[in-house]
């Protein structure tokens, strides 16, 4: 008996719940159509789609301030949706489905759409809607123009002047406080007296809070982030972040660092300080979640990271105050000759951007939104907001930001009710070392009075110790690489050269634990192995096709 | 029960009591370690998200805070979806358990013709898949996108479930359905009549395996329905305030300023997906002891009630 | 003469097929219940078979059927030639072979002696704990052993203190550990779920025959042996049969989690090569060329597995 009343009353929520949700699937189709055809009103309100394959909340653009402002100019608002999950997948059924939203920020899935023929050709709607366009793509154009001829994306890079960052976001070999002040802030150069300063900080303090102190560590546990430890040679040798090769500026030829030369005396290196018990054996095995713990611990003297990877961790230990546990960032090279190239050059990253897709209801508004959101007015308010808001202009007619101000560019809440999140990237945009026509800077960080405000008494106190102003000054200025970044050539889905990128980190990954830990007297025996593990790929067919890609890009085909 | 414990006694000799001892030992010693994912997930959910960083957290917050709770909360479409979520596993167990056991029960009747060919027809299933994309176009073609069938309709009939019923069914004493045969009831008669009520156990199990895998699904939303708020699962809602604060921690070219001057984190995906775990499961897990009843019980219940 | 005996077939046929649908016509009920289960089967399941079309293409999504480039065997070349195939399939195997039998021998164990407890809040406290992992994703589940088995990891710190060990050992660096670690882990994370199918099989054990054994006098290792067992039996041979069947399903997160440079060797396994060279690469032909490849080892440990059994006299799948 109880059993049938219990059937009962489950069939009955059933019905309830089919009732209610009977009407959900329909409604989608309904506003759809209230968005179609082309208006001839210019500034009739309209609702479109934009989808990002980063990620972020989802929102209607005219719920943050700035969504708003653009939508009072232009009548146009968005629906913003964000990736979730697995890309690949997300974009693979989105092209099966052909069915695209208006417009799409491909980032890594963009030759896969513009393979699919998602994107719609921009070349004749610049030409006669997009003055600002022309203006701030205009020396780019060449750089991302398809092959075809075509335009389909307006990446996110095109500086407009130049100025770097105070700061150092990119790669770099860190080095606690602590250890400088001990000794008196001495001059670091090379990667020799680098270690010999841990070393000797190291067998002064052995241990930390009651735990043995880490010398040197590097985030090679996490497989897509291997790049960290086999990027290093690259900048000790003095060349920036070209990705798996090093670019000659004679002959631009592409050389595969990997197994040669370069990369030899940093393993050879990481072997000597294994042996002397300063290298941390979990870098081959730590998640990221145990290297950061590690890294806000205090134990650890040394390490090479890339700043946005570390970021939490950097964070958490400004909050903490004690600023001898935190870190500062050196130019580390092998020998004094070498010129170190940390910084990265002025760069054109053409294979990102936003498009406008093939199912735009109409392409005329949008391109017409895209050039209004590169007035220089307009590219102010992504960036920095609104004047005497978010920011102040001082006698000078320089852009300075009080505490608060930072605070509130800086607070995640903030940034997404105010529409930063939204609209300082992934639109068409400046690029970031830009300066506007009144001399401020583009990016709100690069702006030296704002990174200067934004600095801790320890932050000065290190500043003064070694008589600079902003923490990369010790960093030689990057020199003009046409082609950079070569990461950014453009492989065929499944070609010979991204067969060999897998492959050479495959082989890396396997060997580089080996070759540290070996005991110092197999290290050569080691090394041959790996060398000649590596001999097995087409080192050179991928050389070849590097330096011909390169080669073009000099001659200003991108 | 009374009959069960009073039988027992019988055992009550001194290896017996040596081997109770180890057992409730081993118990012991294996709820630690099951317990612990858990409490970890509770303390790192329940501490500041900045401390948590620091590592060094096992069973109880170190700074007590409901910040990572309220970030997830602040998303108010997570009601709904936790509505969407019970639906869907509410429907979609009872529409899969009762076709799975009515397939199952013609399969496991000897003299059905068919039989062999549908078994073999459901079973090879599988080891084999089509690939995402004819699902996906197939789902597209049935008109299934954007609607909330298609969480019910795919996954109808468990084939594993299926077998599982089956060999229940199978073991059902013999006389029993031939004694409802000759009282004149039709297949689907003694299906509903004997069948069901006598492989409770059998399918409170296969009701579980829906149910869960229902509450867990969140794949079947990203493909089909991710456009749709609507109809957007707790799941896949908690999958978006994940991929969300990993955002928060600045990897883009544009939050470099946000590293540079050294912002608190107010969450990072660590608690969050600590806290995610916590909200996600509990609700399943609570329902859990209604089910269990049917399978895990003294001796006396099963076999063969009157 | 030919055509004769074509003909007597014909007629044989006939007469046979109609006797068979007569028979069939009888079992109208039993017809009404699984047929459209079949036509569901058909459509759901059988329809998408066309994608593995894809296996010999060099596959565009945004292209139909006909316009694809095909490229016949290639995928199929480039996973057999590739050496590196070899080895993860050889740790498929061994992984799944691990969690195969480590998997059946736990859960049923844990069965048995929860069913030997005598206090029934106890046993469903226990239950309800033991299945608690089950429900945590596997990237939370991987940090926890990570953690588990650092340098300064619990296992490190327990083993030097019994002196099992006189220095922490890198667990997850050495790759002949992997294997252990991750039959352990899921072993952890999966036996009080795997257990639940195995105590509703204990259900349906008549109690009368325990009964019957206390009054021979069976100790209780005999009724475990005599009764419980034996109850379970067909169950078990079910589901081992059905396992046998996913020999190259390894599982793919916890190796991808849990896996690194210096465990790879014994870490990597089918899946998470296709991953690296189909998925991640757009190349989907060679992610379908490896999910036939395992279709087609499926079905021959399916149907070994089941002719096995039925030799033996057990139940078998089909």
């Amino acid at each position: 008996m109880t059993q049938r009343k219990w059937l009962k009353t489950s069939l009955a929520v059933v019905m309830a719940s089919v009732l209610l949700i009977a009407g959900c699937g329909s409604n989608n189709a309904n506003n759809k159509g209230a968005n179609s055809g082309e208006t001839g009103d210019e500034t009739a309100p309209v609702t479109y789609t934009y989808f990002s394959f980063g990620s972020n909340k989802d929102i209607t653009a005219s719920d943050t301030d700035i969504g708003k402002k653009l939508q009072e100019q232009t009548g146009v608002d968005w629906k913003m949706e964000f990736a979730v999950g697995d890309v690949s997948t997300k974009s693979g059924v989105m092209i099966t489905g052909g069915d695209y939203p208006d417009v799409i920020v491909p980032e890594g899935e963009i030759d896969k759409l513009i393979d699919a023929e998602a994107f719609t050709p921009l070349n004749d709607l610049i030409e006669k809607h997009a003055p600002n366009i022309k203006r701030v793509y205009g020396d780019y154009m060449d750089k991302f123009t398809a092959e075809d001829g075509n335009i389909y994306v307006l990446p996110f890079s095109a500086d407009q002047g130049y100025i770097s960052d105070p700061n150092i976001g990119q790669g770099a070999f860190w080095i606690q406080r602590g250890v400088l002040k001990e000794f008196g802030y001495p001059e670091i150069k090379t990667l020799d007296q680098y270690f010999d300063l841990l070393a000797q900080y190291k067998a002064k303090y052995p241990t930390v809070d009651g735990k043995d102190t880490i010398g040197f560590i590097t985030f090679a546990g996490v497989k897509d982030n291997f790049f960290t430890i086999t990027n290093a040679p690259m900048h000790l040798a003095g060349f920036p972040n070209d990705g798996g090769v090093t670019v000659d500026m004679e002959t631009h030829e592409a050389k595969v660092y990997a197994a040669s030369d370069i990369e030899k005396p940093w393993l050879q290196k990481l072997n000597e300080i294994n042996a002397a018990g300063l290298f941390d054996p979990e870098t081959f095995t730590a998640n990221k979640d145990q290297y950061l713990a590690k890294l806000t611990s205090g134990r650890v003297l040394g390490y090479f990271n890339y700043g946005w990877q570390v970021g939490d961790a950097t964070n958490n230990l400004k909050t903490a105050g004690n600023d001898d546990l935190r870190y500062v960032a050196l130019p580390i090279v092998y020998d004094e000759s070498i010129t170190d190239q940390y910084i990265d050059p002025p760069a054109f990253v053409n294979n990102r951007g936003i498009g406008i897709s093939v199912s735009a209801k109409d392409p005329v508004r949008i391109i017409k939104y895209f050039d209004n959101l590169l007035t220089e007015e307009n590219q102010k308010l992504v960036q920095w907001g609104e004047e005497g808001v978010t920011y102040s202009v001082n006698e000078e007619g320089r852009y300075v930001m009080d505490d608060e101000q930072i605070a509130k560019r800086n607070d995640n809440e903030f940034k997404r009710s105010y529409g930063w999140s939204y609209f300082e990237y992934s639109w068409p945009r400046y690029g970031n070392s830009s300066v506007f026509a009144d001399g401020n800077s583009y990016a709100v960080g690069n702006q030296p009075e704002v990174a200067f405000a934004g600095y801790t008494e320890g932050d000065r106190t290190i500043l003064e110790a070694y008589n600079i102003q902003t923490f990369a000054e010790p960093f030689a200025a990057p020199q003009d690489r046409p082609w950079f970044p070569a990461w950014s050539v453009n492989k065929e889905q499944g070609s010979a050269e991204q067969i060999y990128e897998q492959k050479s980190g495959d082989v890396q990954q396997k060997y580089f634990p080996k070759l540290v830990f070996a005991k110092p007297a197999e290290f050569e025996s080691v090394w041959n192995e790996y060398v000649a593990e590596f001999g097995k790929l087409d080192v050179a067919g991928y050389e070849a096709f590097m330096t011909k890609n390169v080669k073009e890009r000099v001659a200003g085909n991108w | 029960m009374g009959q069960a414990k009073s039988s027992r006694k019988v055992y009550s000799t001194v290896p017996d009591k040596i081997f109770d001892t180890f057992n409730i030992v081993f118990m012991i010693g294996l709820m630690v370690v099951t317990l612990y994912p858990f409490l970890n997930m509770f303390a790192l959910s329940f501490n500041e998200a900045n401390d948590s960083i620091r590592g060094e957290l096992y069973i109880w917050p170190r700074q007590w805070t409901w910040a990572n709770y309220e970030y997830v909360f602040n998303e108010s479409s997570i009601f709904w979806a936790t509505f969407i979520s019970a639906a869907r596993t509410i429907i979609g167990t009872i529409t899969s358990v009762f076709a799975t056991a009515m397939l199952a029960y013609t399969i496991s009747r000897p003299e059905y013709l068919l039989r062999k060919f549908v078994t073999i027809a459901f079973i090879f299933t599988m080891y084999f898949s089509g690939g995402l994309i004819p699902n996906y176009l197939l789902t597209k073609e049935l008109g299934l996108l954007d609607s909330f069938w298609v969480y019910i309709i795919p996954g109808l009939v468990g084939v594993f479930n299926m077998i599982v019923i089956r060999s229940f069914i199978e073991g059902l004493p013999d006389g029993i359905m031939e004694s409802a045969r000759i009282d004149g009831a039709g297949e689907f008669t003694t299906f509903m009549k004997i069948v069901l009520p006598l492989t409770v156990p059998a399918l409170a199990t296969v009701s579980l395996f829906v149910a869960v895998y229902q509450w867990n699904s969140w794949f079947d939303v990203f493909l089909y329905n991710s456009s749709n708020l609507k109809l957007s699962t707790l799941q896949y809602e908690l999958m978006k305030i994940l991929s969300t604060s990993t955002t928060s921690t600045g990897t883009t070219a544009g939050d470099a300023f946000a590293n540079a001057q050294g912002s608190a984190t107010a969450v990072t995906p660590t608690s969050i997906r600590a806290t995610m775990t916590i909200v996600a499961s509990l609700p399943i897990i609570a329902v859990y002891p209604f089910l269990q009843k049917y399978f895990v019980t003294g001796m006396t219940v099963g076999g063969v009630k009157g | 003469m030919e055509k004769h005996t074509e003909l007597t077939v014909t007629a044989a046929g006939t007469s046979r097929f109609q006797k068979y649908m007569t028979a069939l016509s009888k079992q109208k009920m039993l017809m009404l219940m699984s047929l459209p289960f079949l036509i569901w089967v058909f459509i759901f399941k059988y329809v998408p078979l066309w994608g593995w079309t894809i296996s010999f293409q060099k596959f565009r999504p945004s292209r139909g059927l006909f316009e694809q480039e095909w490229i016949g065997l290639a995928n199929f070349k480039f996973l057999f030639q590739e050496e590196a195939f070899y080895r993860v399939l050889r740790n498929t195997i061994v992984m799944s072979s691990i969690n195969l039998v480590l998997g059946f021998i736990t859960a049923i164990v844990l069965a048995i002696l929860l069913n030997e407890l005598r206090s029934i809040m106890f046993k469903r406290t226990v239950q309800t704990i033991s299945y608690l992992p089950h429900f945590i994703s596997w990237v939370v589940a991987a940090n926890i052993v990570q953690s588990a088995f650092a340098p300064e990891g619990i296992i490190n710190i327990l083993m030097l203190k019994m002196n099992l060990i006189d220095q922490p050992v890198l667990w997850l660096g050495k790759g002949e550990y992997f294997w252990s670690i991750l039959g352990a882990t899921e072993v952890w994370k999966n036996v009080g779920w795997n257990t639940i199918i195995y105590l509703a099989a204990i259900t349906t054990i008549d109690p009368s025959q325990y009964e019957a054994a206390e009054i021979d006098g069976a100790s209780r290792l005999q009724r475990i042996l005599h009764i419980t067992l034996p109850g379970m039996k067909s169950v078990i041979v079910i589901l081992l049969i059905m396992n046998l069947g996913h020999i190259l399903e390894s599982g793919f997160e916890p190796q991808y989690l849990l896996g690194n440079g210096m465990n790879v060797d014994y870490s990597e396994n089918l899946d998470i090569f296709v991953l690296k060279y189909g998925m991640n690469m757009g190349n989907y032909g060679l992610a379908t060329a490896a999910g036939m490849f395992k279709t087609v080892v499926s079905f021959i440990f399916l149907m070994a597995a089941n002719s096995v059994a039925k030799k033996l006299g057990e139940s078998r799948l089909y």
